[in-house]
């Protein structure tokens, strides 16, 4: 356990001096202070509202229950943490797992008593503390905000950022094997993009399949749709959680899930054959 | 007893990427470290030095043989607990202060934190950067570095101490200290893995020495035995030239200086015979000497004969 707590002390210490963790720190507080002083929500007769931003009317001055206001925001912040915040947390800590296989730092991480295995899961689970630390600072910070100014706590929201924590989870496994396998960081940053950007696209399967000619490319389409992770399809998922509504579907979950896995357990057999 | 260090044909082949060319890093090397012992491997660069100790520490799997460490497989997480390393060429994180770095290294060897906080306190002051613990590593020079590397390895009290270079870029008095704290360290029992370019502080530090060229061993042995008496020097005054000629049979070296005459005999016998020869002949001696290899001569004379037997 102490080793452990030491690789994830180390990687928030990486984290703060690459600024990474600052950066993020800072765009999480601004965003928390736009709601906290930029918006502002006149409650009338306890349900409805009327909301300006910069003191500019949203609504153009109609009243609006108070519920959907609070709702559509938490949505902007949800969809938000998906899309863009999602790219910038792959973006910024992409780094941190290929440094470890830096020649002059890993010989002596692996002289060590402690095993590979635990090496790499330590400074996966860092990688994922630090992101997590930031994502739940600005979710809990919105969500209290709001909360506090409106009355209304959706708690939903907190499993759409829950959510989002897990994508990243399942995407920082691609980072994790690409790292080992070619310890650059540029490489994994842009394979784990791929994945986000192909996501959406392998998303519309259905869509997709009736415009090619033969078989094979929709069994293709369809084979990839169902191997890759579904970051489109979960980023629904929260959004169906956000506005309370029942999900259809939890392949989006488990085989995401299942693809984090394996993808995680081939790092781990890949880092502990290799030679350094 | 069981050996700190043993390693049994530890081979380690590279292949090309398209597997056509074989380069034997390390080549069929079978040695034993005794406990107590402060052995220095040796060799010429590209001799599969690193090589060896990577396989050591389980940083590189071997292709044949095996390695152990107080006899357990090198692999065993549970065999490298005892061992501090300091690698050639670290690159020690340097968002880290050097008391940071102390603990982190630390607790990845399982010391708990209060243990941790006083023996970095205590180490550092070892080594001479008592002022210095609060300070991002990325502000020190080559030889605090060092210094601090050492300390890293010292960290977990180890009983066998793996140093790849670990006076590279340290000055004379730092070098002099370093050697005595490793010989503060032998002393209380520490076994230490020398592995250096510098003969010099090899010959200074080492009972034991291995050298290696081509991944293969060219000698090893105690250091005494591998530099003992390479011959004895007579050197005596008022030599005749018939006695001169008659020596010159026995001798493997004969040489005028500044008018004395030197010879070199390659055993007791034959100089102490000669002694005698030139005392009846009446010439005055200078001097008779037993005369040992450096370190030098012997690696020189090793990486020429392993050249010669390829």
């Amino acid at each position: 356990m102490i080793e452990t707590l030491a690789l994830v002390r180390d990687t928030f210490r990486e984290s703060f001096a690459r600024k990474i963790f600052w950066g993020f720190l800072g765009c999480s507080t601004a965003l928390i202070l736009v709601f906290l002083l930029a918006l502002h929500i006149d409650l009338v007769e306890g349900a409805m509202a009327a909301v300006s931003v910069f003191g500019q009317s949203v609504d153009r001055g109609r009243l609006v229950e108070v519920d959907t206001v609070v709702k559509k925001l938490l949505g902007g912040v949800a969809a938000f943490l998906f899309s863009a915040g999602l790219f910038l947390s792959v973006f910024a800590s992409a780094g941190l797992i290929p440094t470890v296989f830096e020649p002059g730092r890993i010989e002596l991480l692996l002289s060590k008593p402690v095993s590979r295995t635990r090496l790499l899961l330590g400074r996966y689970l860092g990688t994922l503390a630090v992101i997590a630390a930031n994502m739940a600072y600005l979710v809990l910070g919105v969500w209290i905000v709001l909360g506090a100014k409106t009355g209304v706590w959706h708690w939903s929201f907190l499993l759409s950022a829950a959510l989002t924590v897990f994508c990243f989870a399942v995407i920082l496994t691609i980072v994790l094997l690409v790292a080992v396998l070619s310890s650059s960081p540029a490489l994994a940053t842009m394979v784990a993009f791929f994945f986000l950007i192909v996501s959406p696209v392998l998303a519309q399967h259905a869509r997709l399949a009736p415009l090619f000619n033969t078989q094979w490319p929709r069994d293709v389409v369809q084979g990839l749709y169902y191997l890759f992770p579904k970051v489109y399809d979960m980023g629904n998922m929260s959004r169906l959680a956000l506005i309370e509504r029942s999900v259809s579907s939890w392949i989006p979950l488990w085989s995401s899930a299942a693809f984090a896995v394996v993808t995680l357990a081939a790092g781990l057999w890949v880092f502990s054959r290799k030679d350094y | 007893m069981t050996a700190i260090i043993e390693t049994d044909g530890l081979a380690k082949h590279f292949r090309s990427f398209w597997r056509r060319r074989v380069v034997r890093a390390v080549d069929g090397i079978s040695l034993a470290v005794k406990p107590g012992a402060a052995f220095g491997l040796l060799g010429p660069n590209g001799s599969g030095k690193t090589t060896f100790v990577k396989l050591l520490l389980a940083s590189v799997r071997p292709t044949a043989g095996r390695a152990m460490l107080f006899g357990r497989d090198c692999w065993d997480v549970a065999a490298r607990r005892a061992v501090g390393y300091l690698p050639e060429n670290h690159r020690f994180p340097t968002y880290n202060t050097g008391s940071q770095m102390l603990d982190f290294y630390a607790a990845l060897s399982g010391m708990p934190r209060l243990e941790r906080k006083r023996r970095a306190t205590e180490l550092l002051e070892l080594v001479g950067l008592s002022d210095w613990g609060g300070v991002r590593i990325g502000k020190y020079s080559k030889g605090m570095l060092q210094r601090l590397g050492l300390a890293q390895a010292m960290m977990h009290r180890p009983k066998l101490l793996i140093l790849d270079e670990p006076t590279d870029g340290v000055d004379p008095v730092g070098r002099r200290e370093i050697r005595d704290i490793l010989g503060a360290l032998r002393r209380e029992g520490v076994t230490i893995f020398l592995n250096s370019h510098l003969l010099g502080e090899v010959e200074l530090f080492c009972d034991e020495v291995a050298i290696i060229r081509r991944g293969r061993v060219a000698a090893a042995g105690a250091l005494a035995e591998l530099t003992a008496a390479s011959g004895y020097r007579l050197s005596a005054d008022g030599v005749s030239d018939a006695v001169r000629e008659e020596l010159r049979r026995s001798a493997q070296q004969v040489a005028v200086k500044n008018g004395l005459v030197d010879f070199h005999f390659a055993d007791r016998e034959a100089a102490n015979a000669a002694l005698d020869r030139l005392r009846q002949s009446g010439s005055q001696i200078d001097s008779f000497t037993h005369v040992r290899s450096t370190l030098e001569e012997v690696f020189v004379r090793a990486v020429e004969e392993s050249k010669e037997g390829a």
